[in-house]
């Protein structure tokens, strides 16, 4: 609650006047020297009155002459009232999240995030979490500041080490009025949000659902970078590296899915919430506005120096993360189209000279990220997919008898089809098995087939 | 473990075990990260709880639960909220600053203005005030009573009976003080023109009035109808029942009274407010 200490406007009770000494910019602005009529004359009174300077403005712009007035006005009466004492602004928690380093105990406590659930709904599996009971008829579980402070930090160590390593954090906040603070978050994390329902599949059904998202392709100082966008129109969208779930409890799907694909969750977990669900829990009061503002805000703010630390680390060129997607660089014909596209302008226009040099003169961008093996060895999308890892050779065998070589038989044009329909791939890995692997078949075909017949073969005696 | 998914849990060994098979050419971004600063240990017992109020059977199995939370001040909100039942009605404002309100609350100083009849310095008198008046921030509810009562317990050395005694009294006179301000306030204000509305009398008397009229309309539709099937009964002129209604000679309203205290126009003041003793 906003305090004014109490006190009436005038009575016995006479407000404080303002504390603050008398500024000397007010008493310069008194001197309205911004005016050039009235500069000699207000010069020598330290403070024009009031209809001096509207007799003086007059016949000035009566924009100038409000202006002064206004400044007045300003000069006069702001030190008058009452000062309302520091308190609690619910905007703050957005416009100025807290930092890891401004997490305390009496901070989670204002937050109310020592308010767990009624003890007959608790979960027992989250008893360490729990400090004790509260309340005669219907009692409640009181979680453990020091638990939450501890988890809390824990998390965002890792937001900011996930962040740091170029990893992508996506920030999922369901509940009805989460969702400006999910945007915030992801805002200084530089990451993606979610604050309406998870669509079940997006991760592991990805390329139906999230196949028309627009992507795009940067190098190491997140500067965008032309010439991948044939591959990347049949990817399916990026999967985030860290996902941050600000309601476990509604969102099984998505955290289900996060485990399939291998992806450490972070949630905020209340008495009643399952702590297995999630990678990192932060057993906290997820029904309080307020204390999940405060969590998501520490975790965007942990996010956010993650992301200075690796532009600063990738401006003075240390990149210390390996290139993960599986992208190939553009051919020239590739760059050209991106370039035309970018610039607008025709094929047959005399620029196309100049975008041909530019191609050959401009570094590899991809190759800025590469720190391990080249990512065209490998195909990574496939491998996520728990198919076998395939290398240049194999997707070149497999392309020639395929109907739709008409493409140029490029590798990159293998790996777009291919990342077209998955089916195609596994129907051809069936398709092609070694000769071995052939033999080995048939002998155990004929060997079933000689059981099946029935034990009236003798088997071989033991003499 | 049967009824838990611990894929979460184990996202580290997963990805360790890709690379190892080289499922996977590089470690995801989160590898490093999550290598050194590991999930903290999950289903782990609590620590073992002993209960203040020793049972002479305690199950080992609930040795283990979380433990109620007693304090000092429970027995005395217990008798201050028995005494005073309708406190549990007022609203509670459970909304905190930063969480450090209670390190500016200094329960020395009484929760209603001390008496200044004593004849002193002027400075003094003045200084106490100011010091009061930066207490002016605390609840003034049967939680002050409690904190009240607590401090002089323990600074006075006062019985519990009789620090009760004199926190619930200053409770009171703070109250009577508040009523007092805010009944006059009131009337200033509706002096210099204000109105703040229809009274709860008002309001009731609006409802009556309006239930009224509905069953008006709804005792005229079951005249007629009564009317209807008594007249299908009889086949010959109408007669004019004495069901019908007398006209009511529509007369002026008297007004009885002059001021009622919860009308618009209030009580007139005639002075002479109560003494608190």
């Amino acid at each position: 609650m906003i305090i004014r200490s109490l006190m009436l406007r005038h009575g016995r009770l006479a407000p404080p006047r303002s504390t603050t000494p008398f500024r000397a910019s007010r008493w310069r602005r008194c001197l309205a020297t911004e005016a050039p009529i009235s500069q000699t004359e207000s010069s020598q009174q330290p403070l024009p009155s009031l209809d001096n300077a509207s007799q003086e403005d007059s016949s000035e712009d009566p924009t100038i002459a409000q202006w002064n007035f206004f400044q007045h006005q300003k000069a006069h009466t702001s030190s008058l009232g009452g000062v309302p004492e520091p308190h609690y602004k619910p905007f703050m928690l957005l416009a100025n999240p807290p930092r890891p380093q401004d997490i305390t105990l009496e901070l989670l406590l204002a937050s109310q995030s020592h308010l767990g659930h009624a003890t007959s709904l608790w979960n027992p599996a989250n008893a360490k979490y729990i400090f004790g009971i509260r309340g005669d008829h219907d009692p409640i579980h009181i979680i453990s500041l020091d638990v939450t402070a501890a988890h809390l930090r824990r998390a965002c160590k890792v937001a900011q080490g996930v962040a740091a390593k170029g990893g992508l954090i996506l920030f999922v906040g369901t509940r009805r009025d989460q969702a400006r603070c999910v945007v915030r978050a992801a805002e200084l994390a530089k990451g993606c949000h979610l604050f309406d329902k998870w669509t079940p599949g997006t991760l592991t059904n990805g390329q139906q659902i999230l196949g028309r998202c627009k992507k795009k392709a940067v190098n190491e100082v997140d500067e965008e970078v032309v010439g991948f966008e044939p591959q990347l129109k049949y990817s399916s969208a990026v999967k985030p590296d860290l996902v941050v779930c600000l309601n476990p409890l509604e969102n099984y799907t998505l955290l289900h899915e996060c485990g399939i694909h291998n992806i450490p969750t972070i949630g905020i977990i209340d008495t009643d919430a399952n702590p297995t669900w999630v990678t990192y829990p932060i057993p906290a009061n997820d029904d309080s506005l307020r204390c999940v503002q405060v969590i998501a805000g520490a975790l965007g703010r942990a996010g956010e120096e993650g992301q200075a630390q690796r532009l600063s680390r990738a401006q003075a060129g240390h990149v210390d993360y390996a290139a993960t997607h599986g992208l190939e660089m553009p051919t020239k014909d590739e760059f050209d189209a991106a370039k035309r596209a970018q610039r607008g302008i025709s094929e047959h226009d005399e620029d196309a000279e100049e975008d041909e040099l530019l191609f050959e003169a401009t570094p590899d961008p991809a190759d800025a990220d590469d720190v391990f093996t080249k990512p065209s060895s490998t195909v990574f999308a496939k491998t996520e997919d728990g198919l076998s890892a395939k290398t240049e050779d194999e997707l070149r065998s497999k392309q020639t008898p395929d109907a739709t070589s008409e493409v140029q038989g490029s590798s990159q044009n293998e790996a777009a089809i291919d990342g077209l329909t998955n089916v195609k791939a596994e129907d051809e890995q069936f398709g092609t098995l070694a000769a071995e692997d052939m033999e080995d078949l048939s002998a155990k075909r004929e060997e079933n087939a000689d059981v099946a017949s029935g034990p009236s073969v003798p088997k071989a005696g033991s003499e | 473990m049967g009824r838990y998914n611990l894929s979460a849990q184990r996202v580290h060994k997963h990805a360790s075990q890709l690379l190892e098979a080289n499922r996977i050419s590089a470690p995801p971004p989160w590898y490093d990260t999550i290598a050194t600063f590991p999930p903290s240990a999950i289903l782990v017992r609590p620590i073992f709880q002993r209960p203040t109020i020793r049972k002479a059977t305690r199950k080992p199995s609930k040795l283990f639960s979380p433990v109620k939370l007693g304090y000092e001040e429970d027995r005395l909100r217990w008798e201050y909220f028995n005494d005073h039942p309708w406190e549990l009605a007022r609203p509670r404002v459970l909304l905190e600053n930063d969480g450090r309100d209670h390190e500016k609350w200094d329960w020395s100083h009484a929760l209603c203005q001390p008496e200044t009849r004593e004849v002193g310095e002027a400075g003094v008198n003045a200084w106490m005030r100011m010091q009061q008046r930066s207490q002016a921030s605390r609840p003034l509810n049967g939680e002050a009573v409690v904190q009240r009562q607590m401090w002089l317990m323990r600074h006075e050395n006062m019985s519990e009976a009789k620090a009760y005694d004199a926190a619930r009294k200053e409770l009171y006179r703070a109250r009577h003080l508040q009523e007092t301000e805010q009944r006059v306030a009131k009337e200033e204000a509706m002096h210099y023109g204000a109105y703040f509305g229809k009274s709860p009398l008002e309001v009731g008397m609006q409802l009556e009035d309006a239930q009224w009229e509905n069953w008006k309309a709804w005792a005229e539709k079951e005249t007629t109808a009564l009317k209807a099937l008594q007249g299908s009964a009889y086949t010959g002129m109408e007669v004019d029942s004495a069901l019908d209604t007398p006209e009511v000679a529509e007369e002026e309203v008297q007004e009885l009274a002059g001021d009622v205290p919860g009308s618009r126009a209030g009580q007139s003041a005639r002075g002479g407010v109560a003494v608190h003793p």
